[in-house]
């Protein structure tokens, strides 16, 4: 009796063809683990699994494939060896990369029958729905929440693609309600984190995505005020090690900057105004707290309590800066501090440093257990789920390989237990839709010689007949348009546009616009005499249907298409958002971007005004 | 059973372990860890047996105190295909043992134990359940006797038990819980638990109110646009209480005119043409200005026997349910303030004045509520004292606790019908329901009675080829010559069934609509191509959904599945039933 007696069983005719399989896992995290499992106990012949991330301790609830001694090790080179181990019969490749590299280009991707996207950010997820779309590979996407999931199957043309409907965005503030006017912890622990932190220990000039900085123009003279602010903190940062370096940090956050902002007397007209804080008085109050307070960190510290915190924090973390700063060269770039929610040394300064600053605004302490998490982005995350959504996949798998789209599924675990698993039918995709509802070809381009301007004048001008109202644009911005025309003489390669990169063009015709063009670069060495830059084949490109609702777009993280991350939008939901933590491709997560929840948050002053349209759940902010 | 007493343990900063289950820890919080990690699991398995041990994966994982696997099968070549837990090296070993070998793997902290005995054996002796707090029964069993057993004595001791099967595309779960199993934090959406008690305003509140509203008319635009709109309910509530004999408006009429009376006071002249404010306010009329009421859940709490007698052996769960009876007796019906304040339109120190108000009531409410445990706990001499934090859970989510009445789950047994009481008459029309997959439940129950012929006909008569004995049975319950079914209609009953293995069984009554017997017959004739086979990616998801509602049970947390779940693989589908 064979061992897969039981899957040819139940398979039947779909068996052969799963053994013939090649097939692709994005992710080796929370459902990465599992789907790996199914993946080779369902016996698909060779399973590419790709991971940029490392294992941490905190996976080990629920990524079962690695344990205590794989702390730090590749997950996608853990994660195929355990999975071998039990079954030495598959063909296993595991590439310890990001799946953004160049090597994965679309030839690639469409050497798969099928691609699975295990993933924990929107940044990847959204490439890896554009090169399944080139490649013309269905794509089973996945994401899990706390107790919640989700799997929906992408097919080109005959399904919604990832971004049809839009997603959310992780939360940005404008700068003056982080740096003057925090009415919720959230705003205090973004300042602690991404403003305090980065100007004690970090690079100071660094960008922080949190600082949303549309309103900078509106508020130019406290903007000035704010940066003068940095340079003084900047420069106490020098006394860094000295027994007065607490006193002369505390005073000036916690004491003169707060003063200066009591002044400006028509900011508190509607706000209740901050009272600075006296570090000689709370000094002396917290001399019985002993540091170790920093290890009860359900409960909310007093102030006597965040005092201690802060000043032990600050001299551990000044100890650790100054170690290694001895210990480099003085060519070498000087050494910083990130802010990591899962180092203890850094949580404690940003948890007591957040708790200190709602103390002098009112606003409600938080524990920093609760910190942790709206510091870090941490997402919950329990193996049960995971194990449920990676099955789905596997499931909505077999219908797209059976060539039943029709009974395929998007398919949703629920808290509630009045059903455990909910299904909906796969939608069309969306005519208006960025990515999929678009013209797409490739692009041949001499690299040598290929300028933007030969694309405009050549291709899309005299070939295929655009007017003058249309945009070229890339996942970094627009590159072209009536207004900008300063990069036409720019060859491709220095504007960053490489081989197996996108282009997108918007035609922005009032009348009878056509649908957007896709392009993907194929970089090919070219006769001298031919033109630079040419379509393998003849394009007719569809006009855009008229009257359908344009889909609300999140700036730039709709399609990747223009880089202005548009401040009026923070992001609309149709659905719920996808994020697995620890799933995977982490670089974005790492730098501790803030999520908010996706219902709209208070709104204690005038600086947010938030309107939840209960219709579509689409959240808009108001500037 | 008496409710273990559950005490958070006490934190000594994040050590490697509170990282290590962070991630879970924000869904259950140290109390549930505790819990968990209290408990002690047994699997009884049966068959190729992958789902029991998938669900242990995902109690090992998330930190089950110990697991015992009672499993005396040893590994055959088709467990390599189905069972991530064995390797070549496993082949003929016994297979409980092996799977425990690379189960510990998945978390040192886990007490793992395998006893080579099969589930009869184990069945002879009941009373040895007693030592676990959660029993995984995996089906079908080798006969019905031992099933209806152990389902019998895990009644009896209040031991929760599930009962699973998963064959091919399918799968079942049966959950069998305590007759009386309270859940206090069933962790309700936060947008649901606010309670304003603007019906019944307390003097901090009134006075607020005063200062807030007193000239109305005269505050500048900016000021009246910004007055928090439960304030603005509170305003016009006594204006209209002025007018109306002092009652607030009491049905929906009233309540319209209300709202009417809601809308006049914004002013519309400014640039906007109206305020956010008052908006809020009018669309908060409806559900804000509802007389004090409790859920069904709750009141059930308050009826119950427990509640009202409590003594010194009461488990907590009674004795702050008693002081909370009090406090809604006391107070006229209403409950201790959860203190939670919704977002608003406001300026953010009214704001954070109304959310101090609002804290402050909760404290004094939860401190009421903890003098009456306090003076109980003398009165019963109870000790410990019960910790604190877990009656301000209570006081909080009061309103949303939970009362699942547990009863024996429906199985195939062997020395009587099954008594369906009044759940016939339930899922009768449920049966009728086109797509149904209530004959899903039906065909595992066949499946559970074709075993037990199976079982008396091999103690009958020894076959020369096992082989063929299954073959012949496999056949007579597609063709339907073992009518598996009642019919719920005529019959809430499963007819006896007959002993003499060499006629076919008496006929059953069937299904009277066309489509449950179709369903039914293409489940039957799934599990028997599935051959009592599991598919990985099957027990897997079963394995999830299974450990998720053990993990519930065991924290007392969440809202259970009540108290059978089907699932249908061909189509994605899960139903939820109450049997
Ligand atoms: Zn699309």
């Amino acid at each position: 009796m064979g061992r897969d007696r039981f899957a040819k069983q139940s398979l039947g005719y779909l068996y052969p063809r799963i053994k013939q399989s090649r097939i692709l896992m994005i992710g080796a995290g929370g459902i990465g683990c599992e789907l790996l499992k199914n993946l080779v106990l369902t016996g698909f012949g060779e399973i590419h699994i790709v991971d940029l991330d490392t294992i941490d301790l905190s996976n080990l609830n629920r990524q079962f494939l690695f344990r205590q001694e794989h702390i730090k090790k590749s997950k996608a080179l853990v994660a195929k060896e355990s999975a071998a181990k039990f079954n030495p019969h598959i063909k296993l490749e595991a590439h310890h990369a990001n799946i953004k590299d160049p090597q994965f280009n679309i030839q690639w991707f469409q050497s798969f029958a099928l691609v699975f996207n295990a993933l924990d950010n929107l940044d990847a997820r959204r490439h890896v729905n554009k090169m399944c779309l080139a490649a013309d590979v269905p794509l089973i996407e996945s994401g899990t929440t706390g107790f919640n999931g989700q799997v929906q199957p992408i097919i080109k043309g005959k399904t919604e693609c990832y971004d049809c409907s839009t997603k959310d965005v992780p939360k940005s503030f404008p700068v003056c309600t982080i740096r003057s006017t925090p009415s919720q912890p959230i705003h205090c622990i973004v300042w602690a984190k991404s403003y305090l932190f980065t100007e004690m220990f970090g690079t100071s000039d660094e960008e922080t995505p949190e600082f949303d900085h549309s309103e900078d123009n509106e508020n130019a003279k406290e903007i000035e005020n704010l940066r003068q602010e940095s340079q003084a903190l900047n420069n106490i940062r020098q006394s860094m090690g000295s027994d007065e370096f607490a006193r002369k940090v505390f005073d000036k956050v916690f004491k003169d900057d707060i003063n200066r902002l009591r002044s400006m007397e028509d900011m508190w007209k509607t706000r209740k105004q901050p009272n600075a804080l006296d570090f000689d008085g709370i000094s002396k109050g917290a001399s019985g707290t002993k540091p170790s307070i920093a290890q009860q960190d359900q409960k909310a510290w007093t102030v006597a309590e965040n005092f201690t915190v802060f000043s032990d924090s600050l001299r551990r973390l000044s100890t650790r800066l100054q170690t290694s700063q001895s210990q480099t060269g003085i060519d070498t770039v000087a050494p910083v501090l990130v802010f990591d929610k899962d180092d203890e040394d850094t949580l404690d300064f940003v948890a007591a440093s957040a708790n200190l600053r709602s103390i002098i605004f009112g606003i409600e302490s938080k524990s920093k257990f609760d910190i942790k998490q709206m510091a870090g982005n941490i997402i919950p995350a329990i193996a049960t789920t995971n194990a449920m959504t990676a099955s789905l996949c596997v499931m909505q798998a077999f219908k797209v390989m059976r060539g039943d789209i029709d009974k395929a599924r998007m398919v949703f675990l629920e808290r509630s237990a009045a059903r455990v698993i909910n299904s909906d039918t796969l939608k069309p995709p969306n005519p208006n839709c960025n990515v999929c509802g678009v013209m797409s070809s490739t692009l041949i381009v001499d690299p040598d010689r290929a300028t933007l301007n030969d694309l405009v004048e050549d291709v899309l001008k005299s070939q295929l007949g655009y007017g003058d109202e249309f945009s070229v644009n890339n996942e970094i911005g627009t590159l072209y348009d009536p207004d900008l025309d300063d990069n036409l003489s720019k060859k491709f390669i220095d504007l960053g546009v490489k081989a197996d990169s996108f282009l997108t063009v918007i035609d922005d015709d009032e009348e009878n616009p056509r649908v957007n063009l896709s392009l993907a670069i194929l970089e090919k060495t070219l006769p001298e005499d031919t033109k630079a830059v040419h379509l393998p084949k003849k394009l007719d490109i569809a006009r855009k249907p008229k009257d359908a609702p344009a889909p609300i777009t999140n700036g730039g993280t709709n399609g990747d298409t223009n880089g202005h991350v548009a401040a009026s939008f923070v992001g609309t939901k149709r659905k719920r958002s996808l994020e697995d933590p620890e799933n995977g491709q982490q670089q974005d997560n790492k730098r501790g971007k803030i999520q908010m929840p996706s219902k709209a948050v208070g709104v204690q002053d005038d600086d947010l005004v938030i309107a939840d349209d209960s219709n579509d759940g689409a959240i808009v902010i108001d500037d | 059973m008496a409710e273990t007493i559950i005490t958070p343990p006490i934190l000594q900063g994040p050590t490697a372990k509170e990282k290590k289950y962070d991630r879970q820890l924000r869904l259950w919080a140290a109390n549930g860890q505790a819990a968990l990690e209290n408990a002690k699991v047994l699997l009884l398995n049966s068959g190729s047996g992958v789902v029991g041990v998938e669900i242990l994966k995902n109690l090992i994982l998330p930190g089950v105190g110990s697991f015992t696997i009672v499993d005396e099968t040893n590994v055959s070549e088709l467990d390599l295909g189905v069972n991530f837990f064995l390797e070549e090296s496993s082949l003929g070993k016994w297979r409980a043992e092996e799977t425990c070998k690379f189960l510990q793997e998945l978390n040192p902290e886990v007490k793992i134990n395998a006893l080579k005995e099969s589930i009869d054996v184990f069945a002879d002796n009941p009373s040895r359940l007693e030592q676990y707090s959660l029993i995984l029964l995996v089906g079908p069993t080798t006969n019905a006797r031992v099933l209806e057993k152990i389902c019998e004595y895990a009644d009896k001791s209040s031991i929760p038990l599930f009962y699973i099967h998963c064959q091919g595309f399918f799968s079942h779960f049966s959950v069998q819980l305590p007759a009386q199993f309270p859940i206090v934090d069933t962790h309700p959406d936060p947008a649901s638990t606010q309670d304003l008690r603007l019906l019944n305003p307390w003097p901090e509140l009134l006075e607020f109110l005063e200062t807030k509203t007193r000239n109305l008319d005269s505050l500048s635009d900016h000021d009246h646009g910004h007055i928090p709109y439960l304030l603005i309910l509170l305003h016009f509530l006594n204006i209209w209480k002025a007018s109306h004999d002092a009652q607030a408006p009491a049905n929906y009429f009233e309540k319209k005119e209300f709202k009417a009376l809601v809308e006049s006071g914004a002013r519309t002249n400014n640039s906007e043409g109206g305020e956010e404010n008052f908006d809020e306010a009018a669309a908060a009329v409806l559900k804000s200005l509802n007389p004090p009421s409790i859920s069904s859940g709750l009141r059930q709490v308050f009826e119950a026997d427990d509640c009202q007698n409590i003594k010194s052996t009461s488990a907590n769960f009674w004795i702050i349910a008693n002081a909370i009876r009090n406090f809604h007796t006391s107070h006229n019906g209403i409950l201790p303030l959860p203190g939670a304040l919704p977002d608003m339109k406001a300026q953010s120190s009214d704001y954070i004045q109304l959310q101090n108000i609002y804290k402050a009531k909760a404290r004094s409410d939860l401190a009421e509520v903890t003098r009456t445990v306090r003076s109980s706990e003398q009165e019963v001499g109870r000790n410990p004292p019960i910790e604190q934090a877990e009656i301000e859970a209570f006081c909080k989510g009061a309103q949303f606790v939970k009362m699942i009445h547990g009863r024996p789950i429906r199985v195939a047994k062997c020395t009587a019908e099954i008594d369906w009481n009044d759940r016939a008459k339930v899922l009768s029309p449920e049966l009728q329901t086109p797509d149904s997959l209530l004959p899903l439940y039906f065909a595992f129950l066949a499946l559970d009675r074709y075993q037990d012929d199976i079982d008396r006909i091999q103690k009958v008569r020894k076959p020369a080829d096992d082989e063929q004995l299954n073959d012949i049975m496999a056949g007579r319950v597609v063709s339907g010559a073992v009518p598996p079914l009642p019919m719920f209609a005529e019959s809430a009953h499963f007819s006896t069934p007959t002993i003499d293995p060499e006629h076919d069984p008496k006929p059953w009554p069937r299904f009277d609509t066309p489509e449950a017997r179709t369903t039914f017959d293409n489940v039957v004739k799934e599990l028997d191509r599935a051959d009592r086979g599991e598919l990985h990616n099957i027990a897997a998801l079963t394995g999830g959904m299974v450990a998720q509602e053990v993990i519930k049970v065991i924290t007392k947390q969440y809202v259970l599945v009540d108290n059978t779940c089907v699932f249908d693989g061909i189509a994605s589908k899960t139903a939820v039933f109450n049997i």
